[in-house]
């Protein structure tokens, strides 16, 4: 991976957390925004994605950017391990896709973002597993409790399959939608 | 970047192992007292460091947030109460981290953190888009501000339409930006592969032990309380 490369994922890492984050602050305000963040952010960062891949065409580019993203989430206080473990896991299946199916490979490319897109569920899956615990937690870090009841109510077990099948969906269309903004900007002047 | 003669200036690797520290008692924290006792620890940390402004700054919103959540939020109907909750536990909670972060960014220019970093034997593929993204978090800020301008001159309106207009300009910068940054850093040697040497003195003094035994003590207590 030669210089040029190292520098074009470090300056696509800054955009696709800068992203990020206007999302998660939008999902400060309701748990239901929290909830939806997966799916939203697997829409929007569609074309970062595709415009990484169609540029960096080598192995690790992808787990470079969700290690320095993982790095960053840690150094602003989202310390959750259940994040990191799925973003890394995430990635890791998103390269695998990339080196079987060629980099060069619009299908390919498009499937291993959608497994990218679902490392971020890790973000609200602490609701699902540990639920008991993390109502307790909320609450006895001065939580009102309704804020805490209004969160269990909204997610019931089903949400969570439903979270992920949205994500790996709209993750297909964050992908084409990517693909077509690509074609529409980027080709014409000779950028990729 | 503020430079001050008679400021101690911390190993970046002290701030960096501060910073995971505070993220450990952030949310591991029991007692209203470690927090505030860490607040106040971290404010003459940073004083010490000749950012004092910064300390005060934060002191303030610090203060701001404690007293809504303590004399305003009883008093507010229900529905406020969830919105500023949300503001006061959480934003509250990740003061600690936010503060030494600033820490970082004031007194720690790029070139030392990528120094320290190399000394813990970080990869290089690492460390280089790492440096970079740091260093293109306040570039996408000034980006933003011209392409809002840009958008308003030429009166584009529309969510999405407004959306598609801010990505892909900030995207083409992206890429214009890092050819540009590879051609410099290819220019000054960044690919001579030999062990690189630095003018910079980068060792861990008697103060970073101190900052490092009292972080320690911060979360032990965390961890007890």
């Amino acid at each position: 991976m030669s210089v040029k490369d190292l520098i074009t994922i470090g300056i696509f890492s800054a955009i696709y957390f800068v992203i990020n984050l206007v999302v998660m602050v939008c999902g400060g305000i309701t748990p239901l925004i929290w909830i939806c963040m997966p799916p939203i952010l697997s829409i929007l960062c569609g074309v970062v994605y595709m415009l990484l891949v169609a540029k960096v065409q080598k192995n690790g580019a992808v787990l470079i950017m969700g290690l320095i993203t993982g790095v960053i989430y840690v150094a602003t206080g989202q310390f959750t391990l259940v994040l990191l473990l799925t973003f890394g896991a995430a990635c890791i299946i998103a390269e695998i896709i990339r080196k079987i199916t060629g980099y060069n490979n619009f299908k390919g490319n498009l499937l291993g973002y959608a497994f990218f897109s679902l490392g971020m569920i890790g973000s609200p899956l602490p609701i699902w597993i540990f639920r008991e615990d993390f109502s307790n937690q909320m609450v006895s870090q001065g939580m009102p409790a309704d804020y805490v009841d209004t969160l269990n109510a909204v997610t019931p077990t089903w949400l969570l399959t439903a979270m992920i099948i949205a994500t790996f969906l709209l993750a297909f269309i964050g992908g084409l939608i990517g693909k077509r903004l690509l074609k529409k900007h980027f080709e014409k002047a000779g950028m990729i | 970047m503020t430079e001050h003669s008679n400021a101690i200036r911390l190993d970046p690797r002290t701030e960096l192992l501060l910073l995971l520290m505070a993220n450990i008692v952030a949310f591991t924290y029991s007692a209203p007292w470690i927090e505030f006792a860490l607040i106040a620890a971290l404010s003459i940390l940073l004083t010490c460091c000749g950012c004092g402004k910064t300390a005060v700054k934060w002191l303030l919103s610090f203060g701001a947030l404690v007293g809504i959540q303590y004399i305003v939020i009883p008093i507010l109907p229900k529905v406020l109460v969830i919105m500023f909750s949300i503001l006061t536990v959480y934003v509250r909670k990740l003061f600690p981290c936010f503060i030494i972060g600033s820490l970082i960014i004031k007194s720690t220019p790029v070139r030392f953190l990528i120094i320290a970093l190399s000394k813990w034997h970080i990869p290089q593929k690492i460390i280089i888009p790492l440096s970079i993204t740091l260093r293109y978090f306040p570039a996408i800020k000034e980006e933003y501000r011209y392409i809002n301008d840009a958008m308003k001159m030429k009166k584009v309106k529309g969510g999405l339409k407004k959306l598609e207009c801010t990505v892909v300009p900030l995207l083409m910068s992206a890429t214009g930006t890092a050819d540009e940054l590879s051609a410099a850093a290819v220019t000054r040697g960044i690919e001579n592969p030999v062990q690189k040497t630095c003018i910079v003195d980068l060792r861990l003094h008697v103060l970073d032990y101190l900052c490092f035994v009292i972080g320690c003590l911060f979360v032990l207590a965390a961890n007890l309380a």
